[in-house]
């Protein structure tokens, strides 16, 4: 997955309960589980570790 | 003469009724000290390349695994350097193989790497016992071909905790010509193997990786090396083609003839990794695959039922293609379709179904609905059901 391609990384929320990592590429949308064995997951984590910022937007 | 069926359970023929049968060579059957034959031996998945549910040619993205036919992929630094598809070129007995071709004469870094790539899954290489003294020796088997002659590398390696890499050589004599390569690798008593349902063992054709994975064929070392300095620079050459299949990895120091499994087999441990629904639809109608009720006048919840136990909560991956889905509802007596282009809203996932919540349409609440493709010419690869490793 090429993070760096992306158009949108953000958190989707379904109850106001964050369910997925949704990340928008110009021709695909990607929901990525929040699960430490998804390899999706996984590469969002090291996203984030080298200074990568997911958006959360909260439901009010 | 001697009868062969006594009269009572404890009636059995002796060795003097046998005569020279009595002790016939055993060493071509199966016994439970020679499981040469063990069913589900191979710890490759699809090694023959027979199924392909992304069913499309594609290029190497950036430094990501991208996937022709199922459990196989290339792996390249660059994008677009490569191509990667299912081929109907493939050695007698096989039907298909997984064909790669370079797209242009690529100049390599260093840290650059290129390749074909198998992983397997921690789970499934529990018996090999590696990191441990009781390391099995393993086999690798494949047909290859390659319209580059010369020495090629292959690795096996763990990618969780990279600390453990062996490297090995294979000779391809003649251009355009599948053979049959066997290599036999040691186990390794060291390192860290998992057996989880994560990285196990990744098996890596290299295509013409940088210098910063060199090592030396023949032995476990740490860190993460994939060839030789001397081992074919593939990637170098514009058009050059790469075809494998037949691939096998077993525990042994032999390699056993291809193990062909039926295809709903096959399909079934695919799936484990990749879930695409079959656009099946008739009178030009989409497939439907997945129901469930409206819960608000403008969305429905669907429930999608996953056909195998998948290897981790799986990624959800849409095509931004116009209307390539649409949403169904019911009534007493009409059955409407909102042709406008879905929105998904939310996903919940489990390792056994989906829980899709999705927009867009005009429903009365707690309307039975249902989500299908367009229509039956719609691309069924809009939608994929990921859990790779």
């Amino acid at each position: 997955m090429d993070l760096d391609n992306a158009i949108t990384i953000e958190y989707s929320y379904i109850d106001n309960k964050k369910s997925s990592i949704r990340v928008i590429f110009e021709d695909r949308t990607i929901d990525i589980p929040l699960n430490e064995a998804n390899t999706d997951y996984q590469a969002i984590q090291e996203w984030i570790a080298d200074g990568g910022v997911v958006i959360d937007n909260p439901p009010m | 003469m001697a009868k062969l069926i006594g009269n009572a359970p404890n009636q059995v023929p002796t060795n003097a009724d046998l005569g020279s049968m009595a002790f016939e060579d055993r060493t071509n059957y199966i016994t439970k000290n020679n499981p040469v034959h063990q069913p589900f031996r191979n710890l490759i998945i699809n090694g023959d390349m027979s199924i392909n549910q992304r069913n499309a040619t594609i290029n190497n993205g950036t430094n990501t695994n991208t996937y022709a036919v199922d459990r196989f992929h290339m792996f390249g630094a660059v994008a677009n350097k490569m191509s990667g598809q299912q081929s109907t070129t493939a050695p007698t007995y096989f039907k298909n193989s997984f064909l790669t071709t370079s797209l242009a004469s690529t100049t390599t870094s260093a840290g650059d790497a290129y390749g074909v790539r198998h992983i397997i899954e921690g789970s499934n290489i529990v018996n090999l016992s590696w990191g441990s003294a009781s390391a099995k020796t393993v086999t690798l088997s494949f047909w290859v071909r390659s319209s580059i002659t010369g020495t090629y590398a292959l690795a096996l390696f763990n990618k969780d905790a990279p600390n453990r890499s062996y490297v090995e050589t294979y000779t391809i004599n003649s251009a355009d010509t599948f053979e049959y390569k066997t290599i036999t690798i040691e186990g390794d008593t060291a390192g860290t193997w998992l057996t989880t349902n994560g990285q196990g063992i990744q098996v890596w054709w290299d295509l013409g990786s940088g210098s910063n994975f060199n090592t030396t064929a023949g032995s476990w070392g740490g860190g993460l090396d994939v060839r030789t300095s001397g081992s074919s620079n593939w990637i170098g050459t514009s058009g050059a083609t790469f075809y494998i299949t037949g691939v096998q990895l077993e525990a042994g120091t032999s390699a056993s003839d291809f193990e062909f499994l039926p295809r709903d087999v096959n399909l079934n441990r695919c799936h484990r990794y990749c879930y695409v629904p079959s656009n099946e639809g008739t009178s030009g109608d989409g497939y439907v695959f997945a129901w469930g009720y409206a819960n608000t006048s403008s969305q429905g919840v669907y429930f999608m039922p996953l056909p195998t136990l998948m290897r981790s909560q799986p990624t959800l991956v849409l095509k931004n293609t116009s209307n390539a889905l649409e949403q169904g509802y019911h009534n007493a007596t009409v059955t409407q379709h909102n042709t406008n282009v879905v929105t998904r809203s939310g996903t919940v996932s489990s390792d056994k179904n989906l829980v899709l919540l999705v927009g867009g349409a005009s429903f009365s609440g707690g309307q039975g609905v249902h989500l299908r493709f367009k229509s039956q010419s719609t691309d069924e690869t809009s939608f994929v059901v990921d859990a790779e490793l």
